[in-house]
């Protein structure tokens, strides 16, 4: 026989074959049609149950798999698992051959150490075994290879024996790297499943979060009469903007949006009333104390670590595109997008709407109004986008879409 | 004193294995197939001791029992078995059963416990 063509053709087979319990059976059958022995067999680890059991055994005086089973203590696995054996035998096979003759040797000479190497003889006997190779890793016993005696009642010699040992060896790497894969495979759906946990833990805490914010805005806007009740309508007329100018509208983004239009008044609580609902024009000094309306916004958020975004856009709502605004005087691109598009928003909002100091005008005229400040005042590109998504908002859902809120004042 | 064992499992091999595993540590063996064989060889070989499979053509274990234990309520009959669920082995304890084995077997426990039921009934 090829020995080294037999090799290379189990290697072949190992490669294509996935569950090691298949290529262990085919190892079997193998040695049993090519080997002419009375017994194949393989004992392997079973690491869920602490034991180890035949996945398969062969031939005329085979032992049904499945039906024993070996713990550590068994003469057999105890004797390949202990650190030394007696004699100088080898850890690397066992021959039934050898043990008679280690037992003969030993009769005269020390006949208290044969009772141990007695019992091992008959457990490899009464597994129709005359040969056991085993396979490690590391220090490891993974299985037992059992030959049985040949049918020619020669010995098994060296060359065989050399063969047998690098075949289990192939093996139990084989085994080794299978079990480790897929203990690596649970390992990572357990994790990616762990993710998702998290994350639709984290979503809903989110929404919870926001939800918490609305209603917070909604009462901040109390206080103001002419106000009351648009806070929503900012929001809307922010978010169609916000998609219109292509930004992702469903996940945090749209988020942080929405948060800066529900707040961006929120400092107007620190405003003393008389100069918040003032009937007429502000002197500069109380132009002065509005103007810290920001600042105060900027500080209410402050604590809320996951509001870094939201708070820059409150901070930021009166900053002006050509940099003449405040509190920081930010220039175009410098001023975040949620405050360019709150700025819009706000200041269409106050000239269609009737406050204390004014009667509501067209939306033509708003219209109007925004494009000509944009440039200098507002972002251009966000003034298009806004007239643009309301034009479609209005022709889609009529001109109610913006007038229904307000007509409940 | 002779030891008298049956076993009976309708696997052959199995028969045989645990034939030569008992006759090595000086057992008398006798080996049947069969619910049916198993009455019959306790009625004509009084073991001591029966390894008595479930799952078995003609008659299975459980009838077997039942009918052993009926006519011999002092042979011991451990059941050694693939079948492990709890309702089969509550109902081969009220059957008279002394043991429940399962398979794959440690033959270390097999073969203690078939000591300590023997000695159980030297006693």
């Amino acid at each position: 026989m090829n020995y080294e063509q037999v090799l290379r053709d189990v290697a072949k087979m190992m490669v294509r074959l996935k569950k090691p319990a298949r290529l262990l059976k085919m190892i079997t059958r193998f040695i049993d049609k090519n080997f002419q022995l009375d017994h194949t067999s393989i004992i392997v680890w079973e690491n869920s149950r602490s034991r180890y059991t035949f996945v398969d055994s062969k031939g005329s005086s085979r032992i049904p798999a499945g039906f024993l089973r070996f713990d550590r203590e068994h003469p057999l696995i105890s004797w390949f698992s202990q650190a030394s054996r007696p004699g100088r035998m080898s850890r690397d096979y066992l021959l039934c051959s050898d043990l008679e003759e280690q037992i003969e040797k030993n009769k005269k000479l020390n006949p208290d150490s044969i009772r141990s190497l007695q019992i091992l003889l008959k457990a490899m006997q009464l597994m129709k075994a005359e040969a056991a190779i085993p396979g490690y890793f590391k220090k490891d016993l993974l299985g037992l290879l059992l030959l049985g005696a040949k049918k020619t009642k020669q010995t098994f010699d060296a060359r065989e024996v050399s063969f047998f040992q690098t075949l289990v060896q192939d093996c139990s790497m084989v085994v080794k790297t299978t079990e480790y894969h897929q203990s690596l495979l649970e390992r990572n759906q357990k994790l990616e499943s762990q993710l998702q946990e998290i994350e639709s833990m984290r979503a809903r805490e989110q929404k919870r979060y926001y939800e918490i914010i609305r209603s917070l805005a909604q009462q901040v806007n109390a206080k103001d009469p002419y106000t009351f009740g648009h806070i929503g309508q900012v929001e809307r007329l922010g978010v169609i903007t916000g998609r219109e100018l292509g930004m992702d509208m469903n996940g945090r983004e749209k988020d942080i949006l929405s948060a800066g239009l529900l707040l961006h008044d929120v400092g107007k609580i620190g405003i003393p009333d008389h100069i918040l609902n003032k009937p007429a024009r502000l002197d500069a000094e109380e132009w002065e104390i509005m103007k810290t309306h920001v600042d105060k916004g900027a500080q209410i958020l402050e604590p809320l670590t996951d509001f870094k975004e939201v708070r820059d856009i409150v901070y930021s709502h009166h900053e002006r595109w050509d940099g003449t605004g405040y509190p920081r005087g930010l220039k175009g691109e410098q001023i975040p997008i949620g405050a360019r598009i709150v700025c819009v928003v706000d200041a269409f909002h106050a000239i269609v709407s009737t406050r204390c100091y004014s009667k509501g005008r067209p939306i033509e005229t708003a219209f109007e109004e925004l494009r000509k400040c944009g440039g200098s005042q507002f972002d251009s590109k966000v003034v298009e986008a806004f007239i643009s998504a309301l034009t479609k908002e209005m022709k889609r859902r009529g001109t109610g879409f913006f007038y229904d809120a307000e007509a409940k004042h | 004193m002779v030891k008298r064992l049956l076993i009976v499992d309708d696997e052959e091999e199995i028969c045989d294995f645990l034939r030569s595993f008992f006759e090595d540590r000086q057992y008398l063996v006798e080996t049947g197939h069969s619910g049916i064989q198993a009455v019959e060889k306790v009625r004509s070989f009084k073991p001591h001791i029966v390894l008595l499979d479930i799952q078995m053509p003609e008659m299975d274990g459980m009838k077997a029992l039942k009918i052993i234990k009926a006519e011999n309520p002092q042979v011991k009959v451990i059941m050694v078995t693939a079948v492990e669920t709890q309702e089969k082995i509550e109902e081969s304890m009220r059957l008279g059963a002394d043991n429940y084995i399962t398979k794959p077997l440690s033959l270390e426990y097999l073969e203690k416990d078939v000591q300590e039921k023997l000695s159980g009934l030297l006693q």
